[in-house]
C-alpha cells in the first residue's frame, strides 16, 4: 500500500467525525464490489448467538443497498458462512476467505474458542479480522491484524460493581458462575477480583455447567449464607433460570450480571423475579443514537423480534467496514490501516474506536431490568 | 437447609427416574441401547410446546405429546431396529442406527423450530403459586411433576406385573426365542415396548420443559448421559433399579452442591457411582452380568 495512504485514511477518519452521516455518498470506492467474509455459528450449539449475527448482516446488506448504511457508493456485500459451532469449520472458512483473493476482511467467528483456532491463520496471512462476540481475554493479542468491537467482560464488570456498590452499599456477596465456558469463567474471576478490591466479603462461590437447568441446590446454599448481593456469571439461558429459581426460593438479595444477561427477552422469560436485576452491558436497545433507533425498529420489523447484543455488535461491525469502504479501503492492507487509524465511528453501540491493543474503546452501559425491558440504572 | 436440599434432589430424581425407566425397558427387552431416547424426550417437549401454544390445555398437551412420543418410538423401531433385528445384526449396529435417528430427529426439530429456546407461556415455574411449608419451598408445578412421574412409574410397574402385555414383555426380555415358541407375537410385543418406553421418555421431556419453562434443541444432552449412568447404576434392564438409581443420582447431585462441592459435582456423582459399581458390578438390581459379546 502507498505510504501516503495511511495518514490520508486517518485524516478522512477524523473528517468523518464532523461530516454528517446518513445519505449515501460517492466515495473513492464508488461502483466497486467489496466482498466481506462473515463466519457465524448459524447452526449447532451456538446457533442462538450466530443466528442474530447472520440476521444483522442480512439487514446490513439491505441497508447498504438502500443507503441507510453509507458505503460511499460501493457495492458492499456481507457473505455469511455457517461455521456450525465447529472450530474446524471456522478454520476452513477462514482459510477460504483469506485465500480467495476477493475478500479484504473477515468478521467473526462467533465463539472465542473458534477465534483462538481461526485467527492465527489470519495473522499468518497478515489479514484483518474483527471479532464481534469473542470476548475472552487474549483474543486480540493473537496478532496485529486482530480487532474486536465487543466490550469484554473485564471492561464491563468493574463499572457494574462500582455503580451497584455506590447505590446499594452492600457488604457481602455471593458469586455463581459457569466454570466450563471462557465467557462465564471470566465473569466469575472478574467479579471475585472486583468485589474483593471493593472490600466486599464474598461469602460463597458456586459453579455450574453450561446447559444446566436446575440451580436450586446452589441457590439454597447461597441463601443459607445471607449475602446482600448475588453476582451472576452466566449466558442468557442459564441466567434466566437462576433468576427465576432465586425468585421462587424467596431470595431477596440484589442480583447483578454482565453482557450475558443483556437480552430483550430477559423479563419475558425470567419473569417478575428479574425486576431490579442490574446488567452491565456493551449495548442498550433503548439507546437513542439515531442509527440504533432505526436498527432496532427495522430489525424488529424484519425478524419479528427485537435484536440482541450479538446482532447489535455485528451490525456495528458492518457499519465500521462500510465507514472504511466509503473512505476508499478495498484491500486487506487498507482495511488494517483504516482500523488502526480510525478515531471514532458512530455505530449502533454509540461512538466507538479502537485502543492500541485493537480492543474496542467505548463505555459500558449499566442497566436495570424493568417490566418488559431495560432502563438505565441510576 | 438440608430439608430443602433433599426436596430439590427428590424433584430432580423423579424426572431422571422417569427418563431412565424407558431407557432401561428397551434394553431389558432387546439388549440394545436406544440412543434416540433423548431425541424423543426433546421432540415430545417441543410437541407439548406447540400444542400448548395452539391453546390446548396443559394436561391434554402433556398426554398428546406422550402419545406422540410413543408413536415415534414404534416408528423408530420399524426404521432403525426391526430391519437389523431381522438380519441378526447383533447389538452394536442398532446402537449406530439409533444415533442416526437421533440426528435426523434433531435436524427436523431444528428445521421446524429454529435454534431459539422456547417457553410455555402458561403454567411455567414463574407463574405457578409457591407453597411454603416450614423450611420447604416448592411450586405447584414441581409438585404436579413429581406426582405425575410417580404415577407413571406405578402404572408401568402394574402393566409389567399384572397384565398380559406385561407378561409378554417380561417373557421376551427373558428369552426371545422361547417366548416366540410359546406363541408370543414378538414384533407386536416389541412395538408395545417401544410405545411404552418412548411415551415415558417423552413424558419426562415435557415435564422437564415445564419445570424449567424451557424447551431447547439440546435439552436431551445432559439427561442422556445421566440416564445412562442411572440405568447402569440400577442394573441394566431393571425398572426398579432405574427408579432407585434416578433418585440416588438426584440426591447425590444436590447434596454435593449443598456441601459446597459445586465445582466437583460431576466428579462426586460419578465417583459415588464408581464405588457402588465396584461393590455391585451388575448394578443395584442387576440380575445378570452383561452378556459377553
Amino acid at each position: 500500500m502507498n505510504r501516503n495512504t495511511v495518514p490520508a485514511l486517518a485524516l478522512l477518519a477524523i473528517a468523518a467525525l464532523v461530516a454528517p452521516s446518513g445519505a449515501a455518498s460517492k466515495g473513492p470506492a464508488a461502483g466497486k464490489t467489496v466482498h466481506v467474509g462473515v463466519i457465524a455459528d448459524v447452526t449447532g450449539g451456538a446457533g442462538v448467538y450466530g443466528t442474530p449475527q447472520k440476521n444483522a448482516y442480512e439487514l446490513a446488506n439491505e441497508d447498504v443497498k438502500s443507503g441507510k448504511i453509507d458505503a460511499g457508493g460501493a457495492n458492499l456485500v456481507f457473505d455469511v458462512q455457517d461455521s456450525a459451532t465447529d472450530p474446524a469449520q471456522a478454520v476452513n472458512l477462514m482459510q477460504k476467505f483469506t485465500t480467495d483473493g476477493q475478500t479484504p476482511i473477515v468478521l467473526g467467528p462467533t465463539l472465542s474458542g473458534e477465534a483462538f483456532r481461526a485467527f492465527p491463520i489470519a495473522k499468518a496471512a497478515n489479514f484483518p479480522v474483527m471479532g464481534t462476540s469473542t470476548t475472552a481475554e487474549g483474543v486480540t493479542a493473537i496478532g496485529p491484524t486482530v480487532f474486536r468491537d465487543s466490550l469484554a467482560e473485564s471492561q464491563v464488570i468493574p463499572t457494574t460493581v462500582k455503580r451497584t456498590h455506590d447505590k446499594w452499599h452492600y457488604k457481602t456477596a455471593a458469586i455463581i458462575y459457569g466454570d466450563d465456558n471462557a465467557f462465564t469463567k471470566t465473569d466469575g474471576d472478574v467479579f471475585a477480583r472486583e468485589l474483593k478490591a471493593a472490600g466486599i466479603d464474598v461469602v460463597d462461590t458456586e459453579t455450574f455447567h453450561i446447559k444446566d437447568t436446575d440451580f436450586q441446590a446452589a441457590l439454597t446454599r447461597i441463601e443459607s449464607k445471607h449475602p446482600d448481593v448475588i453476582a451472576i456469571g452466566a449466558l442468557f439461558p442459564e441466567a434466566t433460570k437462576i433468576i427465576q429459581q432465586a425468585g421462587k426460593l424467596g431470595i431477596k438479595a440484589h442480583m447483578m450480571g454482565g453482557n450475558g444477561l443483556n437480552s430483550p427477552e430477559m423479563y419475558s422469560v425470567a419473569g417478575p423475579a428479574a425486576q431490579g436485576t442490574v446488567v452491565g452491558a456493551a449495548w442498550f436497545s433503548g439507546a437513542i443514537y439515531p442509527s440504533n433507533v432505526d436498527f432496532v425498529k427495522h430489525y424488529t420489523a424484519k425478524y419479528g423480534k427485537g435484536p440482541d447484543q450479538f446482532a447489535a455488535q455485528s451490525y456495528a461491525a458492518a457499519q465500521i467496514v462500510a465507514f472504511l469502504v466509503a473512505r476508499g479501503a478495498t484491500t486487506k492492507d487498507e482495511m488494517t490501516a483504516g482500523l488502526k487509524n480510525v478515531r471514532v465511528i458512530q455505530t449502533v453501540l454509540g461512538p466507538i474506536g479502537f485502543d492500541p491493543n485493537r480492543d474496542v474503546k467505548s463505555s459500558p452501559v449499566i442497566l436495570s431490568i424493568v417490566k418488559d425491558g431495560f432502563a438505565y440504572f441510576h | 437447609m438440608i430439608a430443602q436440599q433433599l426436596l430439590n434432589g427428590l424433584f430432580l430424581g423423579a424426572v431422571y427416574a422417569l427418563f431412565a425407566v424407558g431407557y432401561t425397558l428397551v434394553f431389558g427387552v432387546l439388549d440394545i441401547l436406544n440412543l434416540a431416547h433423548a431425541a424423543i424426550f426433546t421432540a415430545a417437549a417441543f410437541a407439548a410446546f406447540s400444542l400448548a401454544a395452539a391453546g390446548v390445555p396443559l394436561p391434554l398437551a402433556f398426554l398428546g405429546a406422550a402419545v406422540l412420543a410413543g408413536i415415534m418410538g414404534i416408528l423408530l423401531d420399524r426404521v432403525a431396529f426391526a430391519p437389523l433385528r431381522a438380519r441378526n445384526a447383533g447389538t452394536l449396529v442398532p446402537l449406530i442406527s439409533s444415533i442416526g435417528v437421533a440426528i435426523i430427529i434433531g435436524a427436523i426439530l431444528r428445521g421446524i423450530y429454529g435454534v431459539d429456546e422456547r417457553h410455555f407461556t402458561v403454567g411455567g415455574l414463574d407463574t405457578a403459586p409457591v407453597i411454603r411449608l416450614g423450611p420447604l419451598t416448592f411450586t405447584t408445578v414441581e409438585l404436579t411433576i413429581f406426582l405425575a412421574a410417580i404415577v407413571l412409574m406405578l402404572v408401568l410397574s402394574w402393566i409389567l406385573r399384572a397384565t398380559t402385555l406385561g407378561r409378554r414383555i417380561r417373557a421376551v426380555a427373558e428369552d426371545r426365542v422361547a417366548a416366540a415358541l410359546l406363541g408370543v407375537d414378538l414384533e407386536r410385543t416389541i412395538a408395545a415396548t417401544f410405545f411404552i418406553a418412548s411415551s415415558l421418555g417423552g413424558a419426562a421431556g415435557v415435564l422437564t420443559g415445564l419445570e424449567y419453562n424451557s424447551v431447547t434443541l439440546d435439552m436431551g444432552g445432559p439427561i442422556e448421559l445421566k440416564g445412562l449412568a442411572v440405568i447402569i447404576l440400577g442394573g441394566m434392564g431393571s425398572v426398579t433399579g432405574a427408579v432407585i438409581g434416578g433418585f440416588i443420582l438426584g440426591a447425590v447431585e444436590t447434596l454435593a452442591i449443598a456441601y459446597g462441592l459445586s465445582a466437583w459435582r460431576d466428579a462426586v456423582l460419578f465417583g459415588v457411582m464408581f464405588l457402588l459399581l465396584v461393590a455391585r458390578p451388575t448394578g443395584l438390581f442387576g440380575k445378570r452380568a452383561l452378556r459377553a459379546a
